[in-house]
Formats: C-alpha cells, sequence, structure tokens
C-alpha cells in the first residue's frame, strides 16, 4: 500500500516539473497558483506515505519509524525538501526555485523506487537502531540536509542570467544565507543528538567514523561560510561557490561515505 | 614581537586557516584506514608509502601530535577571539544607549511623528515585550531580544567547553573492553592496542546469563547481558545490559558490544569425564593432552577437535570427530580417551569506558544549541522614543531582520496613530 503512495508521489513531482516547464513555455502566472496546489497535495501524500508505511511495520509485527534505511532515507530527504518549500513558501515562492528543488526530490524518489540496490522492503530494526535518538537524530540531519538544498539550488541559479525567470540576484542571496541559517543549527542538533546516542549505543560519543568525520567537515564548511558572510562580507559569486562547496559536503556526507567509505553507519553491510 | 604574535592568535583569518587545516587532513582519516595493524597497511600499499604514511602519523590522525597541536591553537586562538571581542562589545554597549537627538531620529529609516504632549501614554503603548534601558528628560530608549547579542559568544564558549570536557576525557578516559562466558567473573579491562594491557575495573563484572534473539527473518533482535557488579564478594547491583542500555556504575560505563560462540569439549578419559576448551590442556599422571584446533566442519564428517600429545618425547595430533563412531574414541598411550560431546557456549562482549569529562561536553551540547537558537532566530532591536517641539518621534532600529521588524513597526506605528 506505502509502496503505492509512494509511487503516486515520485509521479507528482515528476508532474510538477513539468507544470514548471509549461509555465516557462507559456508564461502565465496562474500555473503557478496550480503548481502551489499540487506542491500542497503531493507534501500530504507524501506524509501519508511514510505514515502508512509506519502502520504497515507494526501490522508486521516490526513497528518503528521509517527512518531506518537507506530507501526511507531516501524518501524521507525527499519530503523534507517539499515540506520546507511549503514551510518557507513566502520566500522561496519563485518557480525556477520550485523547480529545481520538485526536480531534486523527484530524482530522490526516483532513484530510491528505481534503483535495485536499494532495499525497499519494511526491515527490523537491528539493536543499535532500537533507540529513540533514533528520530531526533535523523529528523535534524534531513532537515538541515534539505535546506542545504535550498542554499545550493539558490546558488547555482545565481550563476544565470535570465531575466523575468530569475528571482533578483540580492533575493537568491539572502535565500541562500537564510537557508544555511537555518541548516547550520539543524546539522548541528544532527551532530549533537548523534553524539550523544553514540554514547549510549557504543561508548564514545564521538569516535571519527567516516561519517562523523564527514559531517564535522560540512559543519566547518558552513561555520567558515557564516563566517564569511556575516564578518567579511561575503557576497556574490564567491558565496554562491562557497554554499555550492558546502553542499558538495552533505552529498558526500550522505551518500559518498556509505558507498565509497565504510564505517558504523553504512547503509549497507 | 609578543604583540604581533597576540594579533595573529587573535585573529579571525588564523581561526579560518586553522578550521579549512583541521576539515582538510580530517579527510585522510575517512580514506586511510586508521589504527590498523602494520601487516594490512603493506598489503593496501608499498613499503615506502607505509613509512610516508606512518611518519605523518596518518595511520592515526586525529590522535598525531600535529593534528592535537592544530586543534590546540584553535582552541587558543578561538578564546582570545571571543572575549576581545567581548571586551569590545561590553564598552560599545555603554556608549551605545543613549537617546540621539531629534534630527539624528528623524533621519533613520524607520520613524513616525505623533503630535501628543502626553509622552508617557505613547510609551506605555509601545512597551509590551520590550525594556526600558535607558531613561532621561527628552525620551526613553526601549529594546527586545537583547539575549539575541549574546548568542555569538555563547557558541564559542559552548565549543570551547566541549573541547575542554573531550580532553579530560582523553587525559583521564579509559576504554576498554571484557568478554565473559557465561558464569565468568572478571575485575579488569583491556585496553586495545598492540600490547593488550589490562587495568583493572575497581569492582569486579559476572555475566549472570546471556541471550541472543533472531527475528523470524534471520536479523537479530535483542543481544542481553546480565551482568552483576560485585564490590567486596557483595552483588552491589545487577542489570540487563542490551545494546542502547549500558550499565552505569560510578561513572563507568558498561555497553553490549558483541557477543560470540566458543566451543567447548567433554571427554571422557579413562572413566571421568574432562570439559576443555581450545587451548587447554590436561596432564594426569604423564599424559599430556592439549586441544590445538577445532573444525565446524572437517570434510562432510561435521565437527572435529585435534589434540596434541606426546609420544615418547615427540609431539603428535590425532582428530577426535563427533559425529563418526570409529573416530569417537582413541586410545593414546593405553588411555581410552573418548569424545562425547561438543558444546556451543555463548560469551558476551562488553565495551567499558570511563569519561570523567563526558558531562562537561553535555552541558557543552545544551548551550551551544541554546547560542545558536538565540544567535540566529532572535534578534535585537530598538525603539527610541524622543521630544519634538510639537510632539513626539518615534523611531525604531533593528540589528537583523530587518523586513520582520519593519512588519512589527509597522504595526506599532498604526496602535499608536490610531489612538
Amino acid at each position: 500500500m506505502s509502496h503505492k503512495i509512494l509511487g503516486v508521489v515520485t509521479l507528482m513531482y515528476l508532474f510538477i516539473f513539468f507544470l514548471h516547464v509549461l509555465y516557462f513555455a507559456v508564461n502565465k502566472q496562474k500555473i503557478i497558483s496550480v503548481i502551489w496546489i499540487f506542491l500542497y497535495v503531493t507534501l500530504g501524500l507524501h506524509t501519508a506515505g511514510l505514515t502508512v508505511r509506519w502502520i504497515e511495520s507494526y501490522n508486521l509485527g516490526i513497528g518503528h519509524v521509517p527512518l531506518s534505511n537507506f530507501y526511507e532515507s531516501l524518501i524521507f530527504y525527499s519530503w523534507c525538501i517539499s515540506f520546507l518549500l511549503v514551510v518557507m513558501k513566502k520566500r522561496l515562492s519563485f518557480p525556477s526555485i520550485t523547480a529545481l528543488a520538485s526536480l531534486i526530490a523527484l530524482a530522490f524518489m526516483g532513484y530510491a523506487s528505481i534503483s535495485p540496490s536499494v532495499e525497499k522492503t519494511i526491515q527490523p530494526l537491528i539493536p543499535a537502531l532500537q533507540s529513540n535518538w533514533l528520530h531526533i537524530h535523523v529528523f535534524t540531519c534531513f532537515i538541515a540536509y534539505a535546506a542545504f538544498v535550498i542554499s545550493f539550488i539558490s546558488s547555482l541559479l545565481y550563476f544565470f542570467k535570465w531575466k523575468g525567470v530569475l528571482p533578483p540576484r540580492e533575493t537568491l542571496e539572502d535565500i541562500n544565507y537564510r537557508s544555511v541559517v537555518v541548516g547550520f543549527p539543524m546539522l548541528s542538533a544532527g551532530i549533537l543528538t548523534g553524539a550523544v546516542w553514540a554514547h549510549y549505543a557504543w561508548g564514545s560519543y564521538w569516535s571519527w567514523d567516516p561519517k562523523e568525520t564527514w559531517s564535522l567537515i560540512t559543519w566547518i564548511v558552513y561555520a567558515l561560510f557564516l563566517h564569511a558572510r556575516i564578518a567579511k562580507g561575503l557576497k556574490g559569486k564567491k558565496m554562491a561557490f562557497f554554499s555550492i562547496l558546502g553542499f558538495l559536503c552533505v552529498i558526500f556526507t550522505y551518500f559518498g561515505v556509505n558507498f565509497i567509505l565504510s564505517g558504523l553507519h553504512s547503509y549497507t553491510t | 614581537m609578543g604583540d604581533n604574535i597576540y594579533k595573529l592568535l587573535a585573529s579571525l583569518k588564523t581561526a579560518i586557516f586553522l578550521l579549512s587545516f583541521i576539515a582538510m587532513t580530517s579527510i585522510s582519516g575517512t580514506v586511510i584506514k586508521q589504527k590498523a595493524g602494520i601487516e594490512e597497511y603493506l598489503s593496501a600499499y608499498s613499503e615506502g608509502t607505509y613509512r610516508v604514511i606512518h611518519f605523518f602519523g596518518l595511520d592515526d590522525v586525529y590522535h598525531s601530535p600535529w593534528f592535537l597541536a592544530a586543534i590546540v591553537l584553535f582552541a587558543i586562538n578561538l578564546t582570545l577571539c571571543t572575549f576581545g571581542r567581548f571586551k569590545r562589545f561590553l564598552k560599545t554597549r555603554k556608549g551605545s544607549l543613549n537617546l540621539p537627538d531629534e534630527h539624528t531620529l528623524s533621519a533613520m529609516p524607520m520613524h513616525f511623528f505623533v503630535e501628543t504632549t502626553s509622552a508617557g501614554h505613547v510609551i506605555n503603548l509601545l512597551k509590551t515585550g520590550y525594556k526600558t534601558v535607558h531613561e532621561e528628560e527628552s525620551g526613553v530608549l526601549l529594546e527586545k531580544g537583547a539575549v539575541a547579542r549574546y548568542g555569538t559568544y555563547i557558541i564559542h564558549v559552548s565549543i570551547l567547553i566541549i573541547l575542554a570536557g573531550s580532553l579530560i576525557g582523553l587525559v583521564f578516559g579509559h576504554k576498554g573492553f571484557v568478554v565473559l562466558n557465561k558464569g565468568e567473573t572478571k575485575s579488569a579491562m583491556t585496553i586495545r592496542g598492540r600490547s593488550n594491557k589490562e587495568i583493572p575495573l575497581g569492582f569486579a563484572l559476572r555475566c549472570k546469563d546471556f541471550k541472543v534473539s533472531f527475528y523470524p527473518g534471520g536479523q537479530p533482535k535483542d543481544y542481553v547481558s546480565r551482568i552483576e557488579v560485585i564490590e567486596d564478594n557483595k552483588v552491589v547491583k545487577e542489570k540487563d545490559i542490551r545494546v542502547n542500555d549500558p550499565l552505569n556504575h560510578r561513572g563507568t560505563y558498561v555497553y553490549q558490544a558483541s557477543y560470540g560462540a566458543a566451543p567447548s569439549f567433554i571427554f571422557n578419559i579413562d572413566g571421568d569425564e574432562v570439559v576443555l576448551k581450545e587451548r587447554d590442556t590436561y596432564e594426569k599422571d604423564g599424559l599430556i593432552l592439549m586441544i590445538t584446533r577445532f573444525e565446524n566442519a572437517i570434510h562432510d564428517f561435521g565437527p572435529g577437535v585435534q589434540v596434541a600429545y606426546l609420544d615418547r618425547e615427540e609431539p603428535k595430533t590425532v582428530w577426535f570427530l563427533k559425529n563418526v563412531e570409529r573416530l569417537k574414541e582413541r586410545n593414546i598411550r593405553g588411555i581410552n580417551i573418548r569424545l562425547e560431546d561438543i558444546k556451543e557456549d555463548l560469551y558476551t562482549g562488553l565495551e567499558v569506558s570511563r569519561d570523567p569529562g563526558v558531562w562537561i561536553v553535555w552541558t557543552g551540547f545544551a548551550s551551544i544549541l541554546f547560542g545558536l537558537y538565540i544567535n540566529f532566530f532572535m534578534y535585537y532591536r530598538r525603539i527610541y522614543i524622543g521630544k519634538a517641539p510639537d510632539g513626539i518621534i518615534v523611531a525604531g532600529h533593528a540589528f537583523r531582520n530587518q523586513d520582520a521588524f519593519r512588519e512589527e513597526f509597522e504595526k506599532m506605528k498604526g496602535r499608536v496613530l490610531s489612538q
């Protein structure tokens, strides 16, 4: 059941992306309000899909929050992106931004459902994951990751010049900075809740596991970004480059560590 | 000279350099395997490469002298930066708490006039949520969210607290492991490393029971060790330890880390029942036996155990196979030896850590989250209320988040002017 709902959600992200293409082709303002209606509905369905998967796990007798393997994390990452879009609608209501955000959400959903290497069935929780820290740790980390997606999008758009299509450059700069302001405290909370959890699960709050190290590297990059912005007045293309560098670290922390390096956080065993 | 070194150590540029250095060198530790044995490195790298890796401490980057030195330098830099800035902040704050004159106020981007003679009335209308910080003949200065200005200091001091806590853990803490069979008692933990040093726990741990359970699909579900803490031959504590639920005894944490199975062999030697484990020796009346090897499957014959003995000063070995009647019983030097059974005993692997700095680290965690919250989600703003020739002038200024403040200020304006 949850697979079907999430399959529909994936198609809806694709449809939302096509709506954007249509908007850029015919430039009718009405399409934008349709896009937003679809974004709300999709977020609602996406939430329903996760909730049904949660209920299904209880029906299997192995009930746990659907945040426990790579498949579920991809679905949740995608959910966080559309959640942030809706929560920050006032600031992010630009078709170029929602277009790229829904494209990235689509990419995660598509990868989760199509790739044969991603295990899709509901699996029981191994002992290391049986902890209440799982919820808050995963939630804070992925909200941060999603905020960094938004800052990445605004940085990327900064390098293009399409008058009337893209938001003004000052607005892009502002969105870039503000999403890091959301992402950075969330990433900090994610790292710290992870550390407390690690203390209770493995006996050490910091063990320089590759995932931990890469999250620290990401944290340092965004800390430097904020200092350069606030104290040194970082602006323009340099600021956009810096933000993209931060996002590359996020991507490496999320994907690279699992596929290239091994460690305690590997989704695959 | 000393002045220059101080300036260098206290500068933001140095902080940026040190943080970048720490971030970039950290990468090496995620690429090169850490704290592995020499053989493992030699199988992955050439001897020359290994020598370079070992020389720079890249086989244990995060504890190498130069990495720790960078962190210590960063801590010094952060201390100097933070306290220097805080001193300047306190100085300018005192001087900035005054009321600008009428002309300055009317030049501010956000301001409005009220035609009234009662300043007190206007002040009361605007005071909700604001605090009066300065009062004089010609007006008042109100502020809100003043705590937001301490955010950066709280964040930076928290980082120092976390670093101090982890240093205390590094110097005074211990980390090791204890392996216990069911029923076994141990009072020392083994420290991982080349020499496997043992240090006393200060109490004894006894494994009363150990259980593993699996999900129907075969994945591990739960492992539980029932552990007793023994002090002066008395059981002072008893707890089921599972993953994510350690035992804490006077600051020493005992964690469920792993488990395994060790076989034990039940022999009948000349009518006596003898239980032996791997590497155990048996000696009686000049007969010396030693268990040298255990195999779960020898070809298709099932489990077997290899026993060594001395035959006229010459070592010889013989296999006992559990499932093959003909090979279950042997005669060594005229003594009948029969393998009765092979049992798999579960043992539990416990991780032990003692870290007196952990509460300091937790304090740092809590205060850094508080600091991040007030720094990024609260902001400092001021309202000036001053006398003008034919009324009162109200001006506002936010030090961040101008958009949100402009909205708030417009609402205030509406509230005052509608009265």
